[in-house]
């Protein structure tokens, strides 16, 4: 009995232990949950952060290499990459199909609603916007990458019935996937409006900005595709826009960029009477009106090391690298001189016989001031230290210049004055220019900023005034509206050191040019060129060519005593030994082909054509 | 008997190591296709390097493409195990792609396999001849495809073989305007200087359409300077 007694005292303690649920439901201390994250704006933005900063690009964000690809550039670098220059676009070339990153917003979209109950309406839909904003971009990246894109906004779940072919989502068309951009932001950009004082986060004229870029590719792939002699297109619409949609595109593009200009919250950045510093100037000052979206890096918390890849050789601050991008003479020669003239440099006479410079800058005298805000050339500074560039000497010899190159950087001729200059250029040289020419934009002045302990901070450009203005001159152009694009264009010249009115007959040539100057470097060429359409004309693999090569120019000191060139300076067009196969773009290129995994895992996915 | 116990251990190693080879060998490709890329018994000669056919395989749950790769004088070769592919002449190559009408070729031991292929234009009965340093060709384009569009006509001068649009020493355009499809054409120019004195040239010819960005190209011919 009294034993009875005891095991029901002991059993009652299970029974009472086992009613108190509350007890045992805790929360996980190493997992946050749903619930934690929804209902938290700290949490919420750190989570934006991570998909800011995964936005993606094809070699844009400071990558050297990708840029000695496809920009005019090539790789002056460590010797073991230069398969860089000597490669050909392969069919998967800039392959991108990210429904990973797709699935992580479509899951973050549906949890806002599902789990956020104390956020109020307005932070909720300034959230779901920002989201929406990045599935657009990415969504933008892969339709002019890939084509018309499976469109899936939400997330796709397995019911374990063992046939998951309901989940087999089939490309859409190209041009469905620009109207499905399009409406996107359309829909979003007033709940952005919160954003609107911040350069890093999505805000109103971001999404403006995204939509011009957008509807503008969407324009010229509707036009210029059809223009070609045998289109690039799919039977069911995947790949090739209708011709009859160009209007309305360049139209849509044209009131985004037009709205963006007369916000008066962004504007052209001209603080700097020097024009050349202005531009180079403008991408470094944080903060300027000019940059509408940025991706922001910090010292203390996230660097890249543009600035150790590119920095002039003897002004680094680091023991080993530098100089590895360095700019081709066929982008230093496109950018005009500043009467109007077409930017060739004047090296030779008509007579095929050297021009003498007196002083080594000369040649590049009267040149747009965008030239001396992208590219370091001879006789000009850095960190405003003279960059100390020559290579060699080029002594008279019977009748003829026979050039004459120093064994090491920095050695003294006969003369006892400069042989090769510290900085080459050198051919068949690693960590030291190829093609006499070096990196100036996007790479840092700071202290500090070129060695791999510290490195740099200045911001990445997604979106700026410069591309806008030129977004609003080629849609104007095509709508027909010369007058209205030559304005944007004229602007875009001012600033760079050009007259007023500086361009009084606008063609399509010198819009395109334009953009080739203004945003050289940052992920736009490519691009460009592939919506034309001439990619496959410009890059044409001939070594003939003069855009498929990439040339250099090399400066020397003429050493003929007694003449009257004695210690003047001539100027050498070369090919750079390096620079092994001139580039070539094919047909396949257009579109990159889909990896034949996805392809296994959705037999409704139809492949791109050339692949 | 610890040095023995490690050494039983080294042996039993050995052994576990030299045994499960045996598991995922598998013998190498045994099989060889090869052919010709021809148009009516005329082989086709492309861009080294370019254009590519593709096998695939039927009976496995996952494909994927083996290229093909061409010879600049139109013969092809590919090592595979022996059983039934499917080939593809993809669009790329200076033809007519033929996607929807798939080629079934049985491969067995060494299996001989011309593909024939429906080119935009060819060139028939190229000639060289040369006079001191000039070079005269005659040639003359044939329209295949009605729709075809002319695009551009070289003559390539090369110090090796393999001379095509990308790798030459020496590009000569034709205005494709002087060019009538089915008529001879006779064209004669300067040797360049830097290739005056070499003791022979190879010299092609190449015709692109508007539908491809491939030349169709002329065997490589071989000319005493």
């Amino acid at each position: 009995m009294r034993h009875l007694l005891i095991y029901s005292i002991i059993i009652s303690f299970f029974l009472a232990g086992c009613n108190n649920e509350d007890w045992l439901e805790r929360d996980p201390k190493n997992i946050i949950t749903d619930e934690q994250l929804w209902n938290d704006p700290q949490l919420i933005q750190s989570l934006m952060a991570n998909y800011y900063d995964r936005l993606p690009s094809m070699h844009g964000v400071f990558n050297t290499g990708g840029m000695s690809e496809i920009d005019d550039a090539m790789w002056s670098g460590h010797f073991d990459e230069n398969w860089r220059n000597d490669f050909q676009f392969g069919d998967d070339y800039g392959r991108y199909w990210d429904y990973g990153f797709i699935r992580d917003i479509n899951l973050s979209l549906e949890n806002i609603d599902e789990y956020s109950v104390q956020l109020s309406d307005d932070q909720k839909n300034l959230y779901k916007a920002e989201l929406r904003f990045i599935r657009a971009f990415v969504y933008f990246e892969m339709v002019k990458r890939m084509g018309g894109v499976p469109l899936v906004t939400t997330q796709l779940i397995y019911d374990y019935s063992g046939d998951p072919a309901y989940l087999r989502v089939p490309r859409a068309k190209e041009y469905e996937i620009y109207d499905f951009i399009y409406s996107e932001l359309e829909t979003i950009k007033s709940d952005l409006e919160a954003n609107n004082g911040s350069q890093t986060r999505a805000n109103t004229y971001t999404a403006l900005a995204l939509e011009s870029r957008a509807m503008l590719y969407a324009g010229s792939l509707a036009k210029y595709n059809n223009l070609m002699s045998s289109p690039i297109m799919l039977p069911g619409g995947e790949v090739g826009i209708p011709a009859d949609k160009a209007d309305d595109y360049y139209q849509k593009s044209l009131v985004a960029s037009r709205t963006i200009l007369g916000s008066g919250s962004y504007a052209l950045y001209d603080e700097n009477p020097d024009k050349g510093a202005n531009f180079y100037e403008m991408l470094m000052n944080k903060g300027s009106r000019e940059v509408i979206f940025a991706k922001d890096f910090e010292l203390s918390l996230k660097v890249h090391r543009f600035s150790y890849d590119n920095i002039v050789r003897s002004i680094t601050e680091d023991n080993e690298g530098s100089s590895m991008l360095t700019p081709s003479l066929n982008l230093v020669e496109s950018f005009d001189y500043l009467d109007g003239n077409e930017g060739t440099l004047h090296d030779k006479n008509a007579d095929g016989s050297y021009i003498p410079y007196e002083n080594i800058t000369d040649i590049f005298e009267n040149k747009d001031g965008r030239l001396y805000g992208s590219v370091v050339y001879p006789g000009t500074t850095f960190k405003s230290v003279p960059v100390s560039m020559q290579a060699g000497v080029a002594v008279w010899e019977e009748g003829q210049y026979e050039f004459r190159v120093a064994p090491n950087l920095g050695g003294l001729y006969e003369d006892a004055a400069l042989w090769t200059g510290f900085d080459g250029p050198q051919d068949n040289a690693q960590f030291v220019t190829n093609t006499g020419f070096y990196m100036r934009k996007f790479v840092s002045e700071a202290s500090g900023a070129s060695t791999r302990g510290v490195s740099a901070q200045n911001w990445w450009p997604w979106f700026r005034m410069g591309e806008l203005y030129l977004n609003a001159a080629e849609a104007a152009f095509e709508r027909g509206l010369e007058g209205e694009a030559r304005g944007y264009v004229n602007a875009v010249r001012a600033r760079a050191g050009f007259p007023e009115n500086s361009i009084t007959t606008l063609t399509m040539d010198i819009i395109r040019n334009e953009r080739r100057v203004e945003l050289a470097f940052e992920d736009h060429r490519f691009f460009d060129l592939k919506r034309w359409r001439i990619a496959h004309e410009i890059w044409d693999g001939s070594d003939n060519s003069e855009e498929a090569v990439v040339k250099g120019l090399f400066p020397y000191r003429v050493v003929r005593p007694g003449h009257e060139d004695h210690n003047k300076y001539i100027f050498n067009r070369m090919r750079p030994t390096r620079f092994r196969r001139a580039r070539f773009f094919r047909f396949a290129n257009y579109y990159s082909s889909i990896d034949p995994n996805v392809l296994n895992n959705n037999p409704t996915l139809v492949r791109n054509p050339f692949h | 008997m610890k040095k023995y116990i490690s050494r039983l251990l080294y042996l039993m190693l050995t052994a576990f190591l030299a045994g499960s080879c045996e598991y995922d060998n598998y013998d190498e490709p045994n099989a060889v296709l090869e052919g010709t890329v021809s148009y009516r018994g005329q082989s086709v000669g492309v861009r080294t390097n370019g254009p590519e056919f593709e096998l695939w395989q039927d009976g496995y749950d996952l494909k994927k493409n083996i290229p093909v790769y061409i010879a600049h004088d139109g013969t092809y070769s590919v090592s595979l195990f022996e059983g039934q592919y499917k080939l593809v002449v993809k669009e790329g190559g200076p033809w007519v792609p033929m996607l929807s009408d798939t080629l079934i070729v049985d491969v067995k031991g060494k299996t001989t396999y011309d593909v024939e292929v429906t080119p935009y234009f060819t060139i028939e009965d190229p000639g060289f001849t040369v006079n001191s340093s000039t070079l005269t060709a005659s040639f003359t384009v044939d329209r295949i495809v009605g729709t075809a569009s002319m695009q551009s006509v070289n003559v390539y001068l090369g110090t090796g073989m393999l001379t095509d649009q990308n790798k030459n020493e020496y590009v000569r355009n034709i205005a494709t305007d002087d060019i009538v499809p089915g008529q001879q054409t006779t064209v004669s120019f300067e040797i360049p200087e830097n290739l005056a004195n070499e003791e022979y040239l190879f010299v092609r010819i190449g015709v692109r359409s508007g539908q491809s960005n491939e030349y169709y190209y002329t065997q490589s011919q071989k000319v005493e300077l």
